[in-house]
């Protein structure tokens, strides 16, 4: 398994030699307004979870969110990994790009890949709090529970891609 | 980054012990576990989450599982979770089939 963490401007670079639509996709989430971005590529596995959790708990920490807030981060992005690995590739190969930037009053995280187009929050299901938990069905709970976890949750299908944007606020500094 | 499940089992209790992250590429183990102290005939069924730093839903699945296998008159415990582990499981609604217990 390889790991490619590169600069913003090494990502514009690679994004650069794809179609025109890659280029674009990566362009989908606000530019990054400070600090520098950081990006991974990794292969639709479970073993790429592990890179993914520590890739936002990097960032996480050097945005200065709180205990709190680093772990619903982790928790959103692991969920949106994992959803992307199971049901957006079906066990296919294929590609994840996430990267991620932090704002002077967010943290982003934005995952991309070529899977079939698939809304992450379309497979969303609130549990159903009424029904006895050994009779409920237990699809959807990973992207509900991603979806509660962060402020915002973003998708677009760009060019045939799946974008998906999680955003954390971060703590005002008073 | 680690993740450790052990089971013991006395008069009919199983207790599962589990340290480190529960996630999708660790919660084949404790979906093994919870198989085990099913098919073992335990009554009560007490997991130790005291060392538990992270749980996604695919620990959570593992859990489901535990309350399908067990009969209705088997108790499930989770003991000692963490504020945030204790939220998810709140979150998700299980706190009405599985006690939470000093969460």
């Amino acid at each position: 398994m390889t790991f490619d963490f590169t600069t913003a401007e090494a990502l514009r670079t690679a994004e650069a030699s794809r179609p025109a639509g890659a280029a674009e996709a990566a362009g989908v989430a606000k530019a990054p307004g400070c600090g520098r971005t950081n990006a991974l590529r990794i292969p639709a596995s479970v073993e790429s979870l592990e890179p993914v959790s520590a890739f936002v708990l990097g960032l996480g920490d050097r945005a200065g969110l709180t205990e709190s807030s680093l772990y619903r981060l982790r928790l959103a992005a692991d969920e949106l990994a994992t959803n992307i690995v199971m049901h957006g590739y079906r066990g296919e190969p294929g590609e994840i790009t996430v990267d991620g930037g932090i704002d002077p009053d967010e943290v982003w995280v934005r995952f991309q890949d070529d899977a079939p187009a698939f809304d992450p929050r379309q497979g969303m299901r609130a549990p159903q709090l009424d029904v006895p938990l050994e009779e409920r069905p237990i699809g959807g709970l990973g992207v509900f529970l991603a979806f509660t976890a962060v402020d915002t949750f973003e998708y677009e299908l760009v060019a045939g891609r799946n974008v998906s944007t999680l955003v954390m606020r971060r703590p005002t500094a008073d | 980054m680690a993740f450790d499940v052990r089971l013991r089992i006395n008069d009919k209790v199983a207790t599962i012990e589990l340290k480190g992250e529960l996630d999708a590429s660790t919660a084949g183990e404790f979906h093994e576990t919870v198989g085990k102290a099913a098919g073992a005939g335990a009554v009560e069924l007490v997991i130790r989450a005291e060392q538990l730093g992270y749980l996604s839903s695919a620990g959570l699945r593992s859990l489901v599982f535990a309350r399908q296998k067990m009969g209705d008159g088997v108790r499930i415990a989770v003991v000692g979770a963490s504020e945030p582990v204790a939220r998810t499981i709140r979150l998700a609604g299980f706190d009405h089939s599985i006690d939470l217990v000093d969460a």
